[in-house]
């Protein structure tokens, strides 16, 4: 396989940023993904089951997540639930998708479209 | 998390939505996703069932036709648009192999052009006769009603004038009932320059508003104005009067009377049409130049002989035509009954005129065009097998194609392409090919609608209205992509199930097709001669009937007779007077060079229609409404001599029988026999109409019997009276040649203007186009079936050779082996000859079976022949089974005279 290059993968569509960024405090598994993304956005990105899991293939495919072998729960006994968490490579992809968007946010303010900016 | 648990429905739809999944998706994240949606706290479930809705159409769309589209992991940075791509790739392929097998290309696109074009224009023929509304508003809410004969069998008998006025006062189910006279009259219209004949109907004057149409230029009739207006038609206000819109208002001089022009009717406006005329009339003639209202009092309900003695309408002579509106929410079956009822009040008030008539509902539709239907749906039916034949030959071309190129389908497989994608890359290809077959199908349906309407005789109704418009070229655009897909199927799915290894090695080795090919091919085959069977057979019924129509005897001498109607100048009013005028143009007619002899009668045979009278019996009493019907007319001067028709018994009329002399009747063999069995009827005495109260008439004479109604009905009773005891005032001629009937129609005519420049000959033809005419729909019918049979059996011909072709081909190799092994080139021929005969037996076996549960739906269009006509179901599938041992034995010549040691070679 080639060298892995994190900035191959940008940029991320939002719903790949959004997964991994619900996934950078820890393992979860999908539907409490679903949660945390509606949460935090405040009901504004609202994950459809379907783009959900496509995605999350697509992001196991590309070795950015992985599955856990076992439940990090152990009073939970549903066998059903699968866990996800980052790989090395995901932060990484996470971290320069992070890092462009910082850019894009700066360029933003420079040219005043922030609120309450700084010249 | 406390989540309101899902109902079972919900979770179900659910399930179902992720159906849409590819199987793969569905095992590693499907209960996951059941869970979450399970737990999921969102909306009602109507909108959790749109949102699966949402769900499973948008995933159906992305997974399989942009498989690799979404969701990407990362914005893609072109557009990319994989369906449309693919699409691109596979008709640029599919154009570059289109071109690179000219041969093959033109004749698949040919055999679609010419089924797709010819289902067309049938179907354009269907639409417009049978689909497209009559031209009057809400048509499918008209109804026509009849009397019932109950005691003739006559369902579709014409009403009586008072009868009609009682059930247009007395119905509850009809929003408005309009009579008409059920026939057309020819009148006179007087111009400076003479006189001629103008074809009037008679409607009640709400008529046109009933039918819910208004004239294009000035107006129609009001209610009540019945007397001194007319109507024009579109087609005759341009004929005649050049389109000249200040015709309204004018006076035209019409059979003596004054008749102010009120407007001119729309170009598309037709009332009657044909079916809603009764048998009884004047002439053959169904267009109307002009609409005149019917006066039930005043003068012009005397000149229509609408009262009788006592002032009262009349109750017992039949010639009314209703037509009426049904009211909301009111079914034909609720009208007839409501007119069954009040048919039955009218039988008990009025038993001496009434008794056995009862009544019928018929939807105006069905009166106009059903007696086309069943022809017309045959001829469906036909074309539909052609088409089917036609797609069943370019599948199996494509077949034999895909064999072809199983080496390039499997090296596609290896690298990687699915059976999908191979499946799909072939439908593109067929379906183009239906495409292009459509286009070109297009150019056959324009020239086949007007060959078809110009070659359909004038008596199939409503012709004039076929059009190509937006329903025709809709189900043209439907047949295409059917086609496309259904010839496309057969090789698609063989092809995609190629499993490369086996082929690619296979290939090499120069033997290809598997045994499912074989079975596809062989049932092809089979199917082909099938149809073939089925289409032949029916073309074969008809032909028959053809031939048995046109063998039947007339009864009379058809070939070099003239024939014509014209009108007496209208101011010969006096018996006398006309008689006078009938000497002189008789003596001066067959003065005429040419002429062998000249007659006439008031209904000629082969074209007119009939008029009808009841008889009494001198020694038989019945009631009124039990007298005998038979035909009536009169025979002038030598009219049997003229028509060939032979005096049995007593003898013929002769000039003695004058006004004054006692009054005398020739009567038909059909006549003497129905009524006077057993007995003598020369010398009977009989008196006609319906309260005959005059002089006996005396039967003097039985003539042979001639089908006067047309070469397929059987004789009725006929009644001849002498023109000299009663001068008709539109009779119709017949007139006797020596040469060529018709060189002599500028003689007779000029002839007729030195006699009277009012006299107007119209209607002038030969007896034998008036005997070809009388065939002239079943000609029609027979050439499109026969036309039919022909394509079929071409295709089932070219499609036995081309699989026979392709086996040969593949078995070039096995035929090698068995050459070099000692088999002689006669067993080889006798094989493959074999095995085409063995398929086309099972075709015809099977073909047969078809044609004999289809035979019966011919029944109305056969004649002389049972529909299992023995001679047909030998002869057919025996020339079908030849055809196409003939066809298996070019390709299997082919494989005799193959070199055993080049056959191995290509090892």
């Amino acid at each position: 396989m080639d060298k892995f290059r994190a900035e191959s993968f940008l940029p991320l569509t939002p719903v790949a940023f959004e997964i991994l960024l619900a996934l950078a405090d820890g393992e979860r598994h999908g539907y409490s993904i679903l949660l945390e993304v509606e949460s935090r956005s405040g009901g504004a990105v609202a994950l459809h089951a379907g783009t959900l899991y496509r995605a999350l293939a697509r992001l196991l495919e590309s070795d950015l997540i992985e599955e856990l072998n076992e439940s990090p729960d152990p009073s939970s006994v549903d066998e059903r639930r699968r866990y996800y968490r980052l790989t090395a490579r995901g932060i990484a992809v996470a971290r320069a998708e992070a890092g462009r968007l910082e850019g894009q946010v700066a360029a933003a303010r420079a040219r005043r479209l922030l609120r309450g900016a700084k010249v | 998390m406390n989540a309101r648990p899902r109902s079972r429905i919900a979770e179900a739809l659910f399930s179902l939505a992720l159906l849409a999944y590819p199987r793969a998706f569905r095992r590693h994240f499907g209960a996951e996703m059941r869970d979450d949606f399970r737990r999921s706290t969102l909306g009602t479930l109507g909108t959790l069932f749109l949102n699966g809705i949402r769900e499973r159409g948008s995933s159906i769309v992305r997974w399989t036709m942009f498989p690799n589209a979404t969701p990407h992991l990362y914005v893609p940075t072109g557009r990319h648009h994989m369906f449309l791509d693919t699409l691109r790739a596979d008709i640029r392929h599919a154009l570059r192999l289109a071109v690179k097998t000219p041969v093959f290309t033109a004749l698949t696109v040919l055999a679609l052009a010419l089924g797709i074009g010819a289902t067309s224009a049938i179907f354009a023929v269907v639409n417009g006769v049978l689909l497209q509304s009559l031209p009057y508003r809400d048509d499918s809410r008209l109804v026509n009603l009849w009397s019932n004969n109950t005691s003739e069998d006559r369902p579709r008998n014409p009403l009586s004038p008072a009868n009609f006025l009682d059930f247009q006062r007395l119905n509850t189910t009809l929003d408005g009932l309009e009579g008409y006279f059920t026939f057309v009259t020819p009148a006179q219209l007087q111009t400076d320059s003479g006189t001629e004949v103008a074809y009037s109907f008679f409607v009640t004057s709400n008529m046109f508003n009933m039918l819910g149409r208004t004239a294009a230029l000035g107006r129609t009739f009001t209610i009540g104005e019945d007397s001194g207006v007319v109507v024009l038609s579109d087609g005759y206000w341009r004929r005649r009067f050049g389109g000249d819109p200040k015709i309204v208002g004018q006076v035209l001089s019409v059979s003596g009377q004054s008749l102010q022009v009120l407007g001119v009717m729309p170009p598309d406006f037709v009332f009657p049409y044909s079916g809603m005329l009764g048998p009884s009339g004047f002439t053959r003639v169904t267009g109307v130049d002009m609409w005149l209202p019917i006066a039930f009092s005043g003068p012009m309900a005397v000149n229509n002989r609408m009262l009788d003695q006592a002032g009262q309408v009349v109750r017992n002579v039949h010639w009314f035509g209703a037509i009426g509106r049904l009211k909301n929410g009111v079914s034909e079956l609720q009208a007839g009954a409501d007119a069954r009822t009040i048919a039955s009040q009218l039988e008990q008030s009025y038993p001496e005129t009434n008794r056995g008539w009862s009544a019928t509902v018929v939807s105006s539709i069905d009166q106009s065009v059903g007696t086309i239907r069943p022809a017309l749906l045959i001829l469906l039916a036909g074309i539909g097998f052609v088409l089917v034949m036609a797609s069943v030959n370019v599948a199996n071309l494509l077949l034999a194609r895909s064999i072809a190129r199983e080496k390039e389908m499997a090296t596609r497989a290896a690298l990687g392409a699915g059976r999908a994608r191979i499946a799909r890359q072939l439908l593109t290809e067929s379906v183009l090919f239906a495409v292009a077959g459509g286009l070109a199908g297009m150019v056959v349906m324009w020239w086949s609608v007007r060959g078809l309407i110009a070659l359909a005789p004038a008596d199939l109704p409503r012709m004039n209205e076929v059009a190509v418009n937006w329903q025709v070229l809709l189900a043209a655009g439907l047949t295409t992509m059917l086609t496309g897909i259904v010839v496309g199927v057969l090789p698609a799915l063989s092809s995609a199930s190629v499993n490369p290894q086996a082929s690619l090695q296979d290939a090499s080795r120069g033997t290809v097709g598997g045994a499912m090919r074989r079975r596809l091919r062989a049932g092809l085959v089979i199917a082909e001669v099938a149809l073939a069977v089925a289409i032949t057979t029916g073309a074969a019924l008809l032909l028959r009937s053809f031939v048995s129509v046109t063998n039947v005897d007339p009864g009379f001498e058809t070939t070099q007779l003239l024939t014509w109607q014209m009108n007496l100048p209208p101011r010969l009013t006096a018996g006398p007077e006309r008689l006078a005028f009938y000497r002189d143009f008789f003596a001066r007619i067959e003065a005429l060079p040419g002429v062998v002899s000249v007659g006439g009668t008031t209904r000629v045979p082969l074209g007119s229609t009939s008029v009808t009278t009841t008889v009494q019996i001198d020694g038989r009493p019945v009631p009124n409404s039990g007298l005998p019907e038979v035909q009536f007319r009169r025979a002038m001067h030598n009219y049997f001599e003229t028509m060939g028709m032979p005096i049995r018994r007593g003898r013929n009329f002769d000039p003695k029988d004058s006004a004054t002399a006692p009054p005398v009747a020739v009567i038909n063999e059909t006549m003497a026999s129905r009524l006077f069995p057993g007995h003598e009827a020369v010398g009977q005495r009989v008196r006609t109409g319906p309260n005959a109260t005059g002089p006996w008439t005396t039967i003097v004479g039985v003539v042979g019997d001639i089908r006067h109604g047309g070469l397929e009905e059987e004789p009725q009773p006929e009644l001849y009276i002498s023109y000299l005891q009663g001068p008709p005032v539109s009779p119709f001629i017949v007139l006797r040649t020596v040469g060529d009937p018709a060189a002599l129609t500028e003689t007779v005519r000029a002839e007729a203007r030195r006699i009277d420049k009012n006299l107007p000959l119209y209607d002038m033809r030969t007896m034998s186009t008036l005997r070809s005419e009388a065939v002239a729909t079943r000609r029609f019918i027979l050439l499109i079936v026969g036309a039919f049979g022909a394509l079929a059996l071409g295709l089932a011909a070219i499609g036995v050779y081309g699989v026979m072709s392709l086996i040969v081909s593949e078995r070039t190799r096995e035929v090698g082996v068995r050459l070099a092994l000692g088999a002689q080139p006669s067993e080889l021929l006798r094989m493959i000859v074999g095995q085409a005969a063995k398929l086309s037996g099972i075709g015809v076996a099977i073909g047969l079976a078809i044609s004999l549960t289809l035979a019966p739906l011919l029944d109305s269009q056969l004649y002389g022949i049972e529909s299992f006509d023995p001679m047909t179901f030998i002869l057919v599938p025996a020339a079908l089974l030849l055809v196409a041992t003939l066809a298996a034995l070019v390709p299997a010549r082919r494989a005799m005279r193959i070199d055993p040691l080049a056959a191995l070679r290509i090892e």
